[in-house]
């Protein structure tokens, strides 16, 4: 019932960006089964005899007293994982064929992974918007208040120029100076050997990366009945298209493009997901969630 | 080519719309916005260059299209010289009217008919060759003698064939028959009129001669130029049915047309024999009247005229006929109550009054008429009788349905009766005015009166005859031939079969009413007497053209037992009988299209002789003045054609209008620029 809360489309007629996150990720998590892998209490693991040096905090005291030796109780604790969110913001973001853009779609989607990481799993959580530039920058952090400030920073996040990833990739290295994860949200109309030569250094720290493309369904499938005259939202190029090129060449470039990033970002290690405008946005906190459990929660610690 | 209203020209001006919104609309071309252009490529020019002819193609229609619309506003036409002389239709009219059976001229053995036909003969002979022409008879009525040919045989035997008639022409009626030709006929109509141009043939209304403006009327008077003298027999009056032939008078009245004071000799002749002659002096260009006292006609139907011997040059119209029947008198059974005394009184004195009526009034009561045959009497009056035996009832029925007659007259009697016999309606009210308001003195008036109905022709008589009594009748399908002041029909006439009632919904005596005292109430009865006896639609003499009714067209029309099978039997002047077989048994009137007696046998079985003169307008020889036939002749076509002989009309300019064309062409440059822009507005609707 909940799930429907996921769909864009319903979304979009929430104005506040909190409201559309807490709704998104509540109806994630209702329709969530419980299962294992998935806690988000801390569990208990195991009794460890005491040593010396060990913090006496963590010594159960009760069972001392029935048994009068003394143990540590161990929990199967959550590693923080920092979370780092890069939001493209150029104007190709505005492209829309229906009532949500795909600025929208990511806004959606960030904020709802902010939500997830800062209210359910204490994971401090931080922001990049660029474009050619690095517009903006919210530094991670699980600090009272650090929520409000990336909705603020996303609801800010207008899309202003064009895309230059090279560019603002070359700062993103000083904000990144520990591992976490990192999700790059964008539409990513460059060559897939540039966006993976400018997106694999972030990498180098022992983050995860993972590549969020979002596309339109009719930058997809385009649909064109008549010659027109099209203009790019980001150089404001005009050019005059007629309907069999569409159909044919345009759909062809477009698949392989999208089968080339898919193969180089997943060859540097990188994830890749496609996501369109017309989907549910569960998919990206699946993925958030899987990427915690694989690779940023391991060991035992203390609750 | 030229513009009957070239200021709409000014409509040109907007062929600039057309391009202001085509400016326009490349100006504001919104491309459609895309992400990115990095996957696409440009089209072929192929593509933009079939935009751009679309859009000129569509320009050019929607500048057409104005175009287009204000040419036809502006009615573009072209000047051509006048049509092939073989597409023009030559309609030779000749006038077989009465008077075309004058002399045609002072001493000319000739009439003005055989002249009309030479010249219309010598008109086909000179017509272009395989130029089609068509023959018409203008007399009573206009006759398409001929299809429009180009056989020469058939159109001189059409010509060659028109008889003498006796009718009268109008040139209205030409007017009208051109009028209606033209909106079937759109070639050139060069109309040539045979005639000898009568001053009576000019209708009242000079608008009703104009011919259309395809015809080109060329005028050939025949006959002298000027108004012949002559005398005729104008009028005569004598009785239709007489008794007494010492008392039957009859008189003629002698006119004059053009003719100085002369003296005329007036001859009465019976069955072809002169019975009487008088002197007669007849004033300069006027009128006298002679009376002939005594009218010696033996038993049954006499033909008789009036002659005098004018010695001008229209002997034709020198007597006038009619016919007389003798007969003893013809009985009038009139039932009425015992006790009621005064009815049968005054109706018979009126009835012995009357001087052309020759009935004998026979009364009787109900309880003696029970065995009466009706068929024997000239009518039958129920005078305030509530009730009469039922076999005298059916026995009057049937004698109305066969063509008899029933006067009824609903006195105090019937007051407390609500069926009126034979009649079939009831009496709904009655109305006692002695009772009436205080404002009227006790009585109330003949309210209106129908002048044409043949019982009330000097209606204006009753205006001083009270009435104290009227029942109230529901006219239903009757005809209401005189009503009261409140309103009350006083007078119905129900037609029953072949026969008729006529309701008088008072009484004839003294009490319900004063008419009997009144001297209208003799010409009331002498006038119904003759209408219900029938002597009123036999009698007398018609004029040519006039129509005689020979059976009831309701009846013949319901197909009734009367009407199946009965046939009416005429003889014609000529001792011919006009009538097939097939039109003698559902005709239901005739026209008295020749001058003469014509012997008739009704549907009804009753025989008469009718006398039928022509007009006597036709006597007047006064010819139209040349000025008003130059008008006439001026007002057909677009050029003037005076009254002249010449067989054609010059060559002239036609004006063919374009305009029909203009817009058709708009219509069919509207509907491609429809399609062309639906097209055109689809392809801005899609979307990528």
């Amino acid at each position: 019932m909940l799930q429907r809360f996921l769909d864009p489309a319903i979304l979009h007629g929430i104005s506040s960006l909190d409201l559309v996150a807490k709704t998104v990720v509540d109806g994630f998590v209702a329709g969530l089964h419980r299962s294992p892998d998935f806690g988000f209490s801390l569990e208990f693991a195991e009794y460890r005899a005491y040593t010396p040096g060990d913090d006496l905090r963590h010594v159960d005291w009760n069972l001392f007293a029935r048994t009068e030796r003394c143990y540590l109780k161990r929990y199967r604790g959550e590693t923080n994982s920092q979370l780092t969110l890069l939001l493209d913001a150029s104007n190709s973001m505005k492209y829309t064929s229906h009532a949500v853009s795909k600025m929208d779609y990511a806004r959606y989607m960030a904020a709802s992974l902010c939500y997830l990481a800062i209210h359910n799993q204490h994971d401090p959580a931080g922001l990049i918007v660029f474009d050619d530039e690095v517009r903006n920058y919210i530094r991670p952090s699980t600090r009272q208040g650090q929520l409000y400030r990336l909705l603020a920073g996303l609801e800010q996040a207008e899309p202003a120029a064009r895309t230059d990833f090279a560019k603002p990739m070359r700062h993103f290295q000083q904000f990144l100076n520990r591992r976490g994860i990192v999700l790059v949200i964008s539409d990513f109309y460059e060559q897939p050997e540039t966006i993976v030569k400018a997106i694999e250094p972030l990498r180098f720290h022992g983050s995860e990366v993972v590549l969020f493309h979002v596309l339109d369904p009719k930058e997809i499938y385009p649909e064109m009945k008549g010659p027109a005259i099209l203009v790019d939202l980001e150089t404001d190029r005009k050019l005059e298209v007629i309907p069999d090129y569409v159909k044919t060449q345009y759909r062809a470039k477009m698949d392989r493009h999208l089968e080339e990033m898919s193969e180089r970002t997943r060859a540097a290690g990188m994830g890749y997901h496609l996501l369109t405008t017309d989907k549910p946005l569960d998919r990206a906190l699946t993925e958030y969630l899987a990427l915690r459990r694989s690779g940023h929660t391991s060991g035992l610690g203390g609750a | 080519m030229g513009f009957l209203a070239p200021w709409f020209l000014a409509g040109l001006l907007a062929i600039g719309l057309p391009v202001y919104v085509h400016l326009l609309r490349k100006q504001t071309t919104v491309p459609r916005p895309v992400s990115s252009l990095m996957f696409f490529e440009q089209g072929t020019q192929s593509s933009v260059r079939h935009r751009r002819l679309r859009y000129l193609l569509l320009f050019a229609l929607r500048t057409l299209l104005v175009l287009l619309l204000a040419l036809a506003f502006a009615r573009p036409f072209f000047r051509h010289k006048s049509v092939l002389a073989s597409d023009k239709l030559l309609l030779v009219a000749i006038d077989d009217s009465f008077s075309m059976n004058a002399a045609s001229g002072p001493g000319a053995t000739g009439t003005r008919l055989d002249d009309a036909r030479r010249a219309a003969l010598e008109v086909l002979s000179h017509r272009s060759p395989g130029q089609k022409a068509q023959v018409i008879a203008l007399g009573g009525q206009m006759r398409l003698l001929t299809q429009p040919v180009e056989d020469s045989n058939e159109l001189r035997a059409a010509v060659a064939g028109i008889a003498p008639g006796d009718g009268h022409a109008t040139f209205g009626e030409l007017g009208r028959g051109m009028r209606a030709m033209a909106e079937s006929v759109h070639t050139p109509i060069e109309l040539d009129l045979f005639s000898d141009m009568q001053q009576p043939n000019m209708p009242g209304n000079f608008a009703d001669m104009v011919m259309p403006g395809n015809v080109a009327l060329v005028l050939h008077r025949v006959g002298p130029a000027a108004a012949v003298p002559n005398w005729t027999v104008e009028s005569v009056e004598a009785p239709g049915q007489l008794v007494d032939t010492k008392k039957a008078r009859v008189l003629a009245v002698i006119a004059g047309h053009g003719t100085p004071a002369a003296t005329r000799t007036v001859s009465l002749i019976v069955n072809g024999a002169a019975i009487a002659t008088k002197k007669l002096d007849v004033p300069a260009n006027g009128r006298a009247t002679v009376v002939f006292e005594g009218l010696d006609v033996p038993y049954g139907e006499s033909r008789c005229a009036v002659k005098i011997d004018s010695a001008d040059g229209f002997p034709a119209d020198d007597s006038s006929v009619f016919a007389v029947k003798r007969a003893d008198p013809e009985r009038v059974l009139f039932v009425h109550q015992a006790s009621d005394t005064r009815s049968p009184l005054y109706f018979g004195a009126a009835l012995a009054a009357a001087a052309q009526a020759s009935f004998v009034l026979q009364p009787i009561t109900p309880e003696q008429a029970s065995d009466i045959d009706p068929s024997k009497y000239a009518f039958v009056v129920l005078s305030d009788v509530p009730s009469i035996p039922s076999i005298l009832e059916n026995s009057l029925i049937r004698n109305v349905q066969d063509g008899g007659s029933v006067l009824v007259a609903t006195g105090l009697a019937d007051s407390h009766r609500e069926h009126i016999p034979v009649y079939g309606g009831d009496v709904a009210d009655a109305h006692f005015y002695t009772r009436g308001s205080a404002e009227d003195a006790g009585f109330t008036t003949v309210g209106e009166s129908d002048a044409s109905h043949p019982s009330l022709k000097d209606a204006n008589a009753w205006q001083g005859a009270k009435f104290f009594y009227a029942a109230a009748v529901d006219p239903g399908t009757a005809r209401v031939a005189a009503r009261l002041a409140d309103g009350t029909p006083l007078l119905l006439d129900q037609q029953l079969g072949e026969g008729r009632v006529l309701l008088f919904a008072s009484g004839f005596d003294n009490v319900t009413n004063d008419l009997p005292l009144n001297p209208a109430f003799v010409a009331f009865v002498d006038q119904t007497a003759r209408y219900l006896s029938g002597q009123q639609r036999v009698s007398g003499a018609r004029v040519v053209d006039s129509f005689v009714q020979l059976r009831n067209p309701a009846n013949a029309a319901s197909g009734s037992a009367a009407a199946k099978g009965a046939t009416v039997d005429i003889v014609g002047p000529d001792g011919q009988r006009p009538l097939t077989l097939k039109q003698a048994a559902a005709a239901e009137s005739f026209q008295l299209a020749h001058s003469g007696f014509y012997q008739i046998r009704f549907a009804n079985g009753r025989d008469a002789l009718i006398a039928v003169n022509p007009d006597r307008r036709e006597s007047d020889l006064a010819i139209i003045p040349d000025d008003v036939l130059k008008l006439w002749s001026g007002s057909a076509g677009t050029g003037a054609a005076p009254a002249a002989t010449e067989s054609s009309t010059p060559p002239e300019n036609n004006v063919s209008s374009l305009w029909w064309w203009v817009m058709l062409l708009s219509l069919v440059a509207a509907l491609a620029e429809s399609g062309l822009a639906s097209r055109y507005l689809g392809t801005q609707r899609e979307d990528l």
